[in-house]
């Protein structure tokens, strides 16, 4: 869990591989059975030419990010914004999770830490972008 | 749980501003929980002490309004915003459920459809809270 943060510095950076087993036990622990992702010959015949995995599973890589750095602050008050799908993740992907501390401040007596947040392919382009504000349990002399 | 292709499709004429659907309740099993954080990679500490991670409240979303529908081929997930208000822990019987907030149709007669999806626990403390940006494909 970070201690304390400052504008501009990175998040950890989280590794994932996108396979279709993945994909498929998302599936089944979402009930999201669309053919899409869990079908390869149909999803052949789509415009993406292959399966992809579901949108919130790469929230839930975000999510990780974010209870890594954040710990319990996260889920409480935490803020996922302008989360944009701009790139689908296919099997054999391989994905970095990260994010870069844009603002921190003291408000209320809490501190609040604003991230730009990224899931990016390994070719770069990304996949997800958006914002994230969190609470975080920094002491009175966070190095801002 | 009904097969997916046995249902009617939700088209953009059954989404106007209002529509609520009915809640959707599931129980914060070990064993959801389990299959959660082994198929995202999520092994925070935190899990172990009877935390659920908190994407367990958006894995759902989309279901709480598809529970009697399929989606169409060719829609479009604009933008999502979450926000969490309080942990989720094993043991807990979620309810989540959706609503319509806009519906429109935008000047490239793109059909535009925004659901405002609330989760809550037992006690009725709310747990999360989504909106959902969507482009309608028919």
């Amino acid at each position: 869990m970070l201690k304390k943060a400052k504008t501009g510095d990175s998040l950890p950076v989280i590794e994932k591989e996108i396979d279709q087993d993945r994909i498929l036990r998302w599936a089944r622990t979402s009930g999201d059975f669309n053919r899409l992702h869990v079908d390869p010959e149909y999803a052949k015949q789509t415009r993406f030419g292959g399966t992809i995995a579901h949108g919130p599973m790469s929230l839930a890589f975000l999510n990780e990010l974010m209870m890594e750095c954040f710990g319990i602050g996260w889920v409480r008050g935490g803020k996922l914004l302008d989360i944009r799908f701009t790139a689908p993740l296919r099997p054999g992907d391989k994905v970095r999770v990260s994010g870069t501390v844009m603002q921190v401040q003291m408000i209320g007596g809490k501190w609040s830490v604003e991230c730009d947040l990224a899931v990016e392919k390994q070719n770069g382009e990304k996949a997800v972008t958006g914002r994230a504000l969190a609470n975080a349990e920094f002491g009175m002399q966070n190095g801002e | 749980m009904r097969h997916q292709e046995e249902k009617p499709e939700l088209v953009f004429v059954d989404l106007p501003v209002g529509r609520t659907f009915k809640p959707l309740e599931y129980p914060v099993t070990p064993e959801l929980v389990q299959d959660f954080i082994e198929t995202v990679g999520d092994r925070h500490p935190l899990y172990d002490e009877g935390l659920a991670p908190p994407g367990l409240a958006a894995i759902y979303a989309r279901l709480s309004y598809l529970q009697e529908h399929t989606m169409p081929s060719g829609g479009v997930l604009a933008k999502q915003v979450i926000e969490y208000q309080n942990p989720i822990k094993i043991g807990d019987t979620l309810k989540v459920q959706a609503k319509v907030i806009e519906s429109y149709e935008d000047e490239k007669k793109r059909k535009r459809v925004t659901f405002l999806i609330e989760a809550q626990d037992q006690k009725g403390m709310p747990v999360s809270t989504i909106r959902l940006y969507a482009i309608w494909p028919k």
